[in-house]
C-alpha cells in the first residue's frame, strides 16, 4: 500500500512538472527551448513513477507497517507551529514571535520547568536579536501589524 | 609547490589560526553529538560567513566538515551510536574495545588514524588538483555535460537502497532548480505568476531546511523511539594509554584506509561511509587476525577511521575543478564560493589559485587542530555531549534555523522555503528518499543545463555529439555501467536473501 501511495505521489509530481513544462514558452530560431530539462526530468520522474507503481503491483503482502502515528501528528503539528512562526515575521516581526514560539517549541521537545520556559520568552528572542540583528547587521523583519521593537525603540 | 607559501601565509594569520582551531573544535563536538551532522552545523553556520572573508569562511566551514567526519567516531566507540554515517564501520570494533575497558586506546587509534588518512587524502589532493583542472580546462561542453551525467546518475544510483528512489531524488533536485527565470531566454518556468519563485529557490534556505530543520523533525519522531539514556564507556586501568607496539600493526590499516579513502573521495556521491566499509572489509581479508575482528581490534578502529577521513580532500577535487560537489558538505561549500562572487571550475586555477590552496592549507591545519584536540581531549568531549540537553539543544536549532536563513538574503520568502523544504526533506527522510542526492542535483542542475543547451547549440540541435566525441561518450558509458552494477548487486543480495529464507 506504502508503495503504491509513493508511486502514486510522484505520479502527480511528475505530472504537475510536465504541465509546468509545457508552459514555457518555445524557443526562439537558433536557441534552443527553455523547457527542454524540465520537460525531460518530468518525463524520466513519470518513467520512474510508473516503475514504481509495477513494482508495488508485484510485490506480496508482507503486513501492515506499524508507524507510529503519534510522532508523525507532532511533527505535522511542529511543522504547523513553524508555518505560523514564519508567517508572523511579517506580522509582528521578529522578536514578539520568537518570544511566544520559543517556550511552546521547548514544551513540545519536553523542557516542564516553568521557571526555564518563562526564561526562553526573554533570553531567546534577545539572544538572537543580538548575534543576528545587531552583531551581524541584519536588518530585521518589519512587523507590518505591530513590532515590539519599534515600540521599545520609541 | 604552491602550497608552501599558502601555509606559511595561513600559519602568520593569528586570527585565521584562531578561526581553524575553533572550528575544529565545533566540528569535533557537533560530529560526535547523535544526530547533529557536520552538514546541519555547516548550514547552520553559513549565513553568518557572508560577513567574513572567502577565505575565512571556507575555511572555517571546511575544516567543520572534516572535524565533524572525525567526531562521529568519538559517539561510535563510546555511546555505541555513530554520530555519522561514515562512523558505522568504526562503531564495530570501537564499542566492544570500550566495554572492555579500553575506550581510551580506542579513541587514540582512531585520532592517529583519522590524521594520518586525512593528511593522505590532502596531499594527494594538493598533487592531483592542478593536474585534474588542466585537463577540466580541455574539456568541452558535450563532455562535461558528460560529466554532470554520470554524476547524476552515480549519485542517485549508488547512494541509498532503492535506485528508482534514488534516481527519482535526483530528478526531484533538478526539477527544484528549474524553478524560476531561464538563465539563456529569461523564460519563466514553474513561477505560476509568483514574483518570488522567478528569482528562483536559494541554495542556502534549502539546505538549512534539508539538513537543520529536517533534523528537528526527525529528532522529534525519534524521541519516541528512544529506548533508554546513553552511556559513556569509561576507561579502566591502562585503558586510556597506547603505546608504539599497539599501533604498530594498525598503521598498515591506516595507510591502506588513506588509499582507498582518497580513492573513492574524488568519485562524486560514493562518499566517507562507502570508503569506511570497503576499508574495514579490505583490512579485515588481509589481517593476520580476522578472527578478533567484530570483538575490539584496534586494527578494526584504524582501517575505516582512517579511509572516512581520507575521502574529506580529494572529495575537492571534481568540486573545484569541475564544480561538481560529491557530497553535502561539497554541495554547501559550493554555495560559499558562489556567494562570495567566486566561480568554481577549472578556471578557478587561474583567477583564485592562492585562495584555493590557502584553503588546502587550513585544512591540513584543521587535521592537525583535531587530532591534538581529539588526542588529548575526546573523553572529555564525550563529557561535554552527555551533558547536552538535547530537549533543549533542538528547539534552540529550530529557532536558530529561521533566523539563519532570514539572514542570508534578508528576505522572507527564503524562511518559507526554508520551513517547507524542511517538512519535505523529513518526508524524503520517512519514506526512505535519497537527501543527498536530491540536494546535489539541484546544485548541479544548473550547469549540467547550461552545458547540455550549448552542446546542442554546437550541434544545431543534434544529440548525436554526446555519441560522437570519445570522452563524452565514456561519461555517458560510465553512468549506464554504474546503474547496470548496482542492479546488479542489488539482484545478487536478493538472491542471497532468498537463499538464506530457504534454508530457514
Amino acid at each position: 500500500m506504502r508503495a503504491y501511495a509513493e508511486g502514486l505521489v510522484l505520479t502527480a509530481i511528475s505530472l504537475v512538472a510536465l504541465w509546468g513544462a509545457w508552459q514555457v514558452p518555445g524557443a526562439t530560431p537558433g536557441d534552443t527551448w527553455a523547457g527542454i530539462v524540465p520537460f525531460s526530468a518530468s518525463l524520466a520522474l513519470l518513467a520512474l513513477s510508473g516503475l514504481m507503481i509495477l513494482g508495488a503491483s508485484q510485490q506480496t503482502a508482507m503486513g501492515e507497517d506499524k508507524t507510529d502515528h503519534t510522532a508523525t501528528f507532532e511533527i505535522i503539528g511542529l511543522f504547523l507551529i513553524a508555518l505560523v512562526y514564519q508567517q508572523s515575521f511579517r506580522w509582528f516581526g521578529y522578536l514578539l514571535p520568537t518570544a511566544v514560539v520559543a517556550p511552546i517549541v521547548l514544551y513540545t521537545f519536553g523542557v516542564r520547568s516553568w521557571i526555564g520556559l518563562a526564561l526562553s520568552v526573554v533570553i531567546c528572542p534577545l539572544v538572537f536579536h543580538v548575534i543576528f540583528f545587531e552583531l551581524l547587521g541584519v536588518f530585521p523583519p518589519f512587523g507590518e501589524v505591530f513590532d515590539l521593537l519599534d515600540w521599545i525603540r520609541g | 609547490m604552491e602550497i608552501f607559501p599558502a601555509m606559511l601565509s595561513v600559519i602568520t594569520d593569528p586570527t585565521l589560526l584562531f578561526a581553524i582551531v575553533l572550528a575544529a573544535a565545533v566540528g569535533m563536538i557537533v560530529g560526535a553529538t547523535p544526530g547533529l551532522t557536520a552538514s546541519a552545523a555547516i548550514a547552520m553556520l553559513l549565513p553568518i560567513t557572508f560577513y567574513m572573508p572567502p577565505l575565512f569562511a571556507l575555511a572555517f566551514l571546511y575544516v567543520i566538515g572534516k572535524s565533524g567526519r572525525y567526531g562521529g567516531s568519538i559517539a561510535a566507540i563510546l555511546f555505541n551510536t555513530p554520530g555519522t554515517a561514515a562512523s558505522a564501520a568504526t562503531q564495530i570494533d570501537g564499542y566492544p574495545l570500550a566495554r572492555a575497558g579500553k575506550a581510551g586506546k580506542a579513541m587514540k587509534v582512531a585520532t592517529i588514524s583519522s590524521v594520518i588518512g586525512d593528511l593522505m587524502g590532502d596531499i594527494l589532493l594538493v598533487v592531483g588538483v592542478g593536474f585534474i583542472a588542466a585537463i577540466a580546462l580541455k574539456l568541452g561542453p558535450p563532455e562535461t555535460f558528460a560529466i554532470y551525467f554520470a554524476a547524476f546518475v552515480v549519485i542517485g544510483s549508488v547512494i541509498g537502497n532503492s535506485i528508482t528512489k534514488g534516481l527519482a531524488s535526483a530528478l526531484l533536485g533538478i526539477l527544484i532548480a528549474m524553478i524560476g527565470l531561464d538563465p539563456i531566454s529569461s523564460e519563466e518556468r514553474y513561477t505560476f505568476g509568483s514574483f518570488d519563485l522567478s528569482n528562483g529557490i536559494g541554495l542556502v534556505p534549502l539546505m538549512i531546511g534539508v539538513f537543520v530543520l529536517g533534523e528537528v523533525f526527525a529528532q522529534m519522531e525519534s524521541r519516541h523511539k528512544a529506548t533508554g539514556d546513553v552511556e559513556e564507556n569509561e576507561s579502566e586501568g591502562d585503558g586510556n594509554a597506547l603505546t608504539w607496539e599497539e599501533y604498530k600493526p594498525c598503521l598498515p590499516h591506516a595507510l591502506r584506509g588513506g588509499f582507498i579513502g582518497a580513492g573513492i573521495g574524488v568519485l562524486p556521491g560514493l562518499g566517507s561511509a562507502i570508503a569506511a566499509f570497503i576499508s574495514y572489509g579490505e583490512g579485515k581479508r588481509r589481517a593476520k587476525n580476522p578472527e578478533k575482528w567484530g570483538k575490539g581490534a584496534l586494527e578494526g578502529v584504524a582501517a575505516p577511521e582512517s579511509a572516512n577521513n581520507a575521502v574529506s580532500g580529494p572529495s575537492m577535487a571534481p568540486l573545484l575543478t569541475l564544480g561538481i560537489p560529491g557530497s553535502t558538505i561539497g554541495a554547501i561549500l559550493l554555495g560559499v564560493f558562489l556567494i562570495h562572487g567566486i566561480q568554481v571550475g577549472p578556471t578557478l586555477f587561474l583567477t583564485d589559485k592562492e585562495l584555493v590552496y590557502q584553503l588546502f592549507a587550513s585544512g591540513m591545519l584543521g587535521i592537525v587542530a583535531y587530532g591534538i584536540i581529539g588526542y588529548f581531549g575526546a573523553t572529555q568531549v564525550a563529557k561535554l555531549i552527555l551533558k547536552i540537553p538535547t530537549n533543549v539543544l533542538y528547539p534552540l536549532i529550530f529557532l536558530t534555523a529561521f533566523v539563519a536563513s532570514y539572514s542570508a538574503r534578508g528576505s522572507m520568502f527564503d524562511v518559507t522555503v526554508m520551513t517547507v523544504a524542511g517538512f519535505g526533506g523529513w518526508l524524503m527522510r520517512k519514506y526512505d528518499f535519497n537527501i543527498a542526492a536530491c540536494v546535489i542535483s539541484f546544485v548541479l542542475a544548473k550547469g549540467a543545463e547550461e552545458t547540455f543547451r550549448q552542446s546542442l547549440l554546437m550541434s544545431d540541435g543534434g544529440a548525436l555529439i554526446f555519441i560522437e566525441r570519445p570522452v563524452a561518450l565514456g561519461f555517458l558509458l560510465l553512468g549506464v555501467i554504474a546503474i547496470a552494477l548496482r542492479v546488479r548487486g542489488i539482484m545478487k543480495e536478493r538472491k542471497l536473501a532468498q537463499g538464506g529464507l530457504g534454508d530457514a
